[in-house]
């Protein structure tokens, strides 16, 4: 699992020239190898459906519905009312809330806070809030 | 969301019933509640056919915690494993004890912790069956949360539901869950191997599922001993 994350970062390390037609097949390889494993987390019960692999520590808010496949790195914070399926968010990744993020990769150190949204098929990246100049939305 | 918005949903969630809600928002309690129950239909409606259009059987199998249900299904699956491809889908608020239990038979089994719900909801299996190519797929059982109450609020698109209770359970337990024998098709009184020692009103629970629901078929077994898992497939149509 560890090489399929880091060939997914590496290929999209450069997001201006970005080769989006590798994308889907190397996120449904990453995905189709996950390891369920929920332990990481500080929350209040989550939903899970399986497969759900938490590097951790992931902070979870409330109702929150994470799976089937889902990825999520190291010191995320996900925020309340989010449901993510089908996706990989890197490390560090802070996500606001009421978000339906389905197909998606969100890369580390992003903070993305969509309320409201139906994100799919998307990569995302930088800080819409705050940052919005380093904030990037390509579709795949 | 604003802190307002927050605080609705969160007492639209705590309400268990209509009239604990405060006037200013009973209308949208009703809504929501309506909403839901719609929105759950609907989806099972579309899981049902999906199923059925790639002829796959399939099975909810609620019950109160203890009740036996995955031995049940243990037991089921070691005898047609080597004749069907089977799926099954186990609900607990936390854990994958029983899905672990059932790997070990040899089937294919995904857990969902259903979390701070208190049964699985249409939407919970239709985020499984979108993701799955059906066509690998001759049966799906599907293991609902241990509980007599919260799985009669949501259908789950499937051709047949099994409510099991077991006379340790007490000769009552049916007469005090009407909803769930109303809506089942097989009542299975499990643990019959303890009879001697119980002393439990076997008739007068058959009676009761049979009051509440003439058309509910009633079956003791015993998956401890395994006595009736043939006769229950039989029902089941996977013998």
């Amino acid at each position: 699992m560890i090489d399929k994350l880091n060939e997914l970062e590496k290929n999209l390390s450069n997001l201006d020239e970005i080769s989006l037609k590798k994308v889907p097949e190397l996120l449904k390889s990453l995905l189709k190898d996950l390891a369920h494993d929920v332990d990481n987390y500080i929350g209040d019960f989550p939903t899970f459906i399986e497969p759900v692999h938490l590097e951790g520590p992931v902070k979870i808010g409330d109702d929150v519905l994470l799976g089937p496949n889902v990825y999520i790195g190291k010191n995320v914070e996900i925020g309340d009312y989010n449901e993510i399926s089908n996706s990989v968010i890197f490390d560090n990744v802070r996500l606001g809330e009421n978000m339906k993020i389905e197909d998606c990769i969100i890369l580390k150190d992003s903070v993305i806070d969509l309320s409201d949204s139906f994100l799919k098929r998307v990569i995302l990246s930088g800080n819409n809030k705050k940052s919005p100049e380093t904030f990037k939305r390509i579709a795949f | 969301m604003t802190k307002e918005d927050k605080e609705l949903v969160s007492r639209i969630k705590e309400l268990e019933s209509i009239n604990l809600a405060r006037d200013e928002i009973r209308d949208v309690v009703v809504e929501t509640k309506k909403g839901i129950e719609k929105e759950n239909e609907k989806l099972a409606n579309k899981i049902h056919e999906n199923l059925l259009k790639n002829k796959i059987k399939s099975f909810d199998i609620v019950g109160a915690i203890g009740a036996g249900k995955t031995l049940i299904l243990e037991k089921i699956i070691e005898k047609i494993s080597s004749k069907y491809k089977i799926l099954v889908i186990c609900g607990d608020i936390t854990t994958r004890i029983d899905a672990k239990r059932i790997e070990e038979k040899g089937s294919e089994t995904i857990q969902i912790n259903t979390g701070r719900e208190c049964a699985l909801n249409a939407y919970h299996i239709y985020q499984i069956i979108k993701n799955k190519n059906l066509e690998d797929y001759d049966v799906i059982f599907i293991e609902n949360v241990g509980n007599l109450i919260c799985p009669s609020d949501f259908i789950l698109g499937t051709d047949m539901r099994i409510t099991v209770v077991s006379i340790t359970e007490g000769e009552w337990v049916i007469e005090k869950h009407p909803m769930l024998f109303k809506m089942s098709d097989i009542a299975v009184i499990n643990k019959i191997d303890l009879l001697e020692r119980l002393g439990t009103n076997i008739d007068k629970m058959i009676e009761d599922a049979r009051r509440f629901n003439p058309k509910i078929q009633v079956i003791l077994t015993s998956a401890k001993t395994g006595k009736n898992i043939d006769k229950l497939l039989k029902l089941m149509n996977l013998d």
